[in-house]
């Protein structure tokens, strides 16, 4: 029997591990996609080769990409953004680590309280979750992010904007800076040169200014698995799990399993309560099916495949809030032509941002042309100059709301892809019921029916329709205002990759799946450590970060709860991931 | 001619069936047809004469999806009144990218496929427009069988490919967009659209109340109920979608034992995109008002 199973090695699944094995606990992590060994070998850093949702290495699916990609049921205009693989969906992020706004928090008392979604804070106050936070921010870790090209233009435009300039971790106020990222600052010959010869390590160390967060994070040439300049859980805190021994006296390194699809949790009576005991799995090689018992059970499968997982576990859903409560942030896309240089394709993804607490946040996004073009070809508001599929926005940006199709794409990219500017709106949208994950009536694959993701675009609550109105006008302006000559909004229809809350914790047990510690209130000695097991939307932060840091939080819950622990985030000082100790090992262990 | 045939053949002419047997190789309009069939036709045969109908119909309609989406210097951007002189979509492959895509990597189940094809089979395409002059006129017999065979792919047990699906649902409703698509240059009716005829058959295939589609989805229990109707929208989004990713991406010239690309792809080409070593680049200028890091 382990100790615990983690079920995942995502955003988060290894951050429970990580802290655990730390701990001396013997974790088993198992993840239903591939592990990226020798991503010189695997990745290309080409957009098609990275992202085709059916055939790309950062797809969700099995690890022979020769077959076919997951089903996910999604019966509107939309898409799913799923990672499978150890990194998960960090393997695409642009290692943004805002922290959430304190507004969402309970016990929050600002004068603006009342603009947040009050019905759906978390369950403890903020200051609850600083330590962890900090924890995290020290482990990964996370750095004020360097300047390239496009930030200098976003910065430009955030000083019209008459808001000041943030200088803290924690917002209290509508302002703008650089990204706090999980991206280690460039060293040595980073960013400063395009020889390839100084882009190895150690003449270079961190951030290159490749600009290819998003296709996965490999840079510089050389550097140790544990010093890649992005600090996915691949770079970071899988490396940690599988060297805990290394690092941490006492500390015993995590049992990884890939390309192993958890199909269902085991339960029976412990104590007379129902409880999780283990789970089955299965290998999607060979077909064959294990089972494997354990003491604590801890979801990471993110926020559609844990609803899925406990359906198809047949678990209790007594108030009927599993899979409910999807949030995503209610995306939109604001892009800029401009009549300079604006570096779109060069540098970290994502390094500047502006925060508007009550309402949501803004940030630039940069990258390469085939991506560029899908983004404005996505939209909820039908082909610009065609119809508007009822909507059609118009506003402080130029003509109406739409896909940008045909002629009118061409000639934007004919324009130049540096010499674009996008801006990525953040909603703080509400938790709403009927948003959500169910089963899919169709044909289950091999490991049990699939999940369908339903999202209501249209019926999206008034103060979320607010929020993104206010938002989208500000990237507008903040577009305007660094002087391009030709502002797009697009519209965008659901892209789920900021996803959230479909496993929420609460204050109160008639809308919520787990109590305050993470656990499930229906089955003990379940845990969720993920994005899932967030409350609500954060008021519009990036996600990551918070989960990480609940995903801390929860792991020492469980060694306290279930293993006689004592807690070590307030009393000991963490290991930075980037420790030499780290690398040795993984060197050793030939990972 | 009979009602029965008159049906028939706008049930063929708006699938695009008709169009592809006297714009292809494949077969040579009647009367000189069904010489060359002989009557009567072996069953075997005109499954086999379907299919491959069907395929060139694929094939034609995915040239003119790419063309809206990303127009060149192509016949199918001048017929759709987009002329270009740039290359666009179908110089960089995009046809073939989005039907091996469809066929051979989207995982839709078989149900929902056969649900379409039943929506296809079993009246959609029976809805009666005016068709233009100069179709070509399939001897009785023929006709019928052809007809027939058609109907037995759209029903069998076999789902059909995806992409054809997705050909047989933009032909038939640019046939309902303008009647006069049904015959002329090309061999699909949706490549005879303009740019904006084909702007409205998306438009449908996008909002709420495309009929055929709905009133499956109304037939469906939950919880399928609107399976259908989404994946028709979800199809409809992907392929302007993935028309514009496939050809604005390095897929036309990629090399997949070296992963890395053989000559510079249409899209970097269109967009000025230049990889550089694709390790790094020149362009890091600093720390915002010189502050590498924040306070607590």
């Amino acid at each position: 029997m382990r100790d615990v199973i983690v079920i995942g090695a995502g955003g988060c699944g290894p951050v429970a591990a990580k802290e655990l094995a730390g701990r001396g606990l013997d974790v088993l992590v198992l993840e239903g996609g591939p592990r990226h060994a020798h991503p010189r070998r695997q990745w290309s850093l080409l957009e098609n080769d990275a992202w085709n949702p059916s055939t790309g290495y950062l797809r969700a699916g099995p690890a022979d990409r020769s077959k076919p990609a997951w089903f996910r049921e999604l019966p509107q205009n939309s898409f799913l953004w799923q990672v499978a693989g150890v990194g998960g969906t960090t393997l695409q992020y642009f290692g943004n680590s805002p922290r959430a706004f304190p507004g969402v928090f309970d016990g929050y008392d600002g004068a603006d309280r009342d603009n947040y979604d009050g019905a759906h804070r978390f369950p403890f106050g903020y200051r609850e979750l600083v330590p962890y936070y900090e924890w995290v921010e020290a482990t990964l870790p996370v750095q004020t992010a360097a300047m390239g090209t496009k930030e200098a233009v976003y910065f430009r435009g955030c000083e019209t904007l008459g808001i000041p300039v943030q200088t803290a971790k924690t917002t209290t106020g509508p302002s703008y800076r650089p990204q706090e990222n999980a991206i280690l600052q460039p060293g040595g010959q980073a960013g400063r040169t395009t020889d390839r010869a100084k882009l190895t390590y150690p003449v270079s160390t961190g951030c290159t200014f490749c600009g290819h967060c998003v296709q996965g994070c490999m840079q510089p040439v050389k550097a140790p698995r544990n010093l890649t300049a992005k600090r996915s859980t691949d770079n970071s805190y899988v490396p940690m799990a599988l060297t805990a021994d290394a690092w941490s006296a006492g500390g015993r390194a995590v049992t990884l399993i890939t390309d192993a699809t958890v199909t269902k949790i085991n339960t029976g009576r412990v104590g007379g309560r129902l409880s999780a005991t283990g789970v089955a799995w299965r290998d999607n090689r060979t077909g064959q099916t294990h089972c494997e018992d354990a003491r604590v059970v801890v979801m990471a499968g993110g926020a559609t495949e844990n609803p899925r997982l406990w359906f198809n576990s047949g678990l209790p859903n007594p108030n009927d809030w599993v899979g409910r409560g999807y949030t995503d942030h209610y995306l939109d896309w604001v892009v800029g032509l401009f009549d300079e240089n604006t570096g779109n394709s060069k540098g970290a993804n994502s390094s500047a941002r502006c925060d508007f607490p009550g309402y949501g946040s803004l940030e630039n996004v940069g990258w390469g042309p085939a991506l560029q073009a899908v983004v404005m070809n996505a939209s909820d508001s039908g082909i610009r100059n065609h119809y508007t599929n009822g909507r059609g926005l118009t506003g402080s940006w130029d003509g109406p709301t739409g896909r940008l199709v045909g002629a009118e794409l061409k000639d934007a990219l004919l324009h130049g892809v540096d010499r674009m500017l996008n801006v990525l709106c953040l909603t703080d949208d509400d938790v709403q019921p009927d948003n959500r994950v169910t089963l899919s009536g169709l044909p289950a694959d091999a490991n049990g029916p699939v999940p369908r993701v339903r999202f209501n675009q249209r019926g999206r609550s008034a103060r979320s329709m607010r929020n993104r109105e206010f938002i989208a006008d500000r990237a507008a302006a903040l577009l305007r205002g660094a002087g391009a000559t030709r502002v797009y909004r697009i519209d965008l229809p659901p892209v789920l990759l900021h996803v959230h809350s479909t496993m929420r914790m609460g204050l109160s047990a008639n809308d919520s799946v787990l109590d305050a510690d993470a656990e499930s209130r229906a089955v003990a000695r379940l845990f969720v450590a993920d994005n899932s097991a967030l409350p609500n939307s954060l008021g519009g932060p990036n996600p990551t970060l918070t989960s990480q840091a609940l995903a801390t939080r929860t792991a020492e819950k469980i060694f306290q709860r279930y293993f006689g622990g004592d807690p070590w985030v307030r009393s000991d000082a963490p290991v930075v991931s980037t420790d030499h100790r780290i690398s040795r090992r993984l060197v050793e262990l030939g990972l | 001619m009979s009602s029965a045939q008159s049906d028939r053949r706008t049930f063929l002419a708006r699938l695009g069936v008709l169009g592809a047997v006297a714009g292809t190789s494949l077969v040579v309009p009647a009367p000189a047809s069904a010489a060359v069939l002989g009557p009567p036709p072996g069953q075997r045969a005109l499954d086999e004469l379907a299919r491959r109908i069907l395929d060139e119909l694929t094939r034609d309609t995915f040239h003119a999806v790419g063309a809206f989406v990303v127009p060149g210097t192509d016949a199918y951007s001048r017929a759709q009144g987009t002329p270009r002189t740039e290359p666009g979509a179908i110089q960089a492959r995009t046809p073939a990218y989005l039907i091996d895509f469809f066929d051979n990597y989207v995982p839709v189940p078989d149900e929902l496929i056969r649900g379409i094809c039943a929506a296809l089979a079993d009246g959609f395409a029976d809805v009666p427009i005016q068709l233009p002059s100069g179709l070509p006129v399939l001897v009785p017999g023929v006709l019928e069988a052809l007809d027939d065979a058609v109907r037995l792919v759209l029903r069998g047990p076999t789902a059909l490919p995806l992409s054809l699906v997705i050909a047989l649902l933009l032909n038939l409703i640019a046939t309902l967009v303008n009647p006069a698509s049904t015959h002329g240059t090309f061999v699909s009716p949706f490549a005879r659209l303009s740019a904006g005829e084909k702007a409205v058959v998306v438009s449908l295939l996008e909002g709420p109340d495309l009929p055929p589609v709905a009133a499956i989805d109304a037939a469906l229990p939950e919880p399928l109920r609107g399976s259908v109707s989404g994946l028709v929208r979800f199809l409809a989004g992907s392929m302007l979608e993935l028309g514009a990713f496939g050809t604005y991406s390095e897929w036309s010239t990629f090399d997949e034992r070296t992963r890395s690309v053989r000559g510079r792809p249409i899209g970097w080409d269109i967009s000025r995109f230049d990889p550089g070593v694709l390790d790094g680049w020149h362009d890091f200028i600093g720390y915002y008002q010189g502050r590498k890091e924040v306070s607590a």
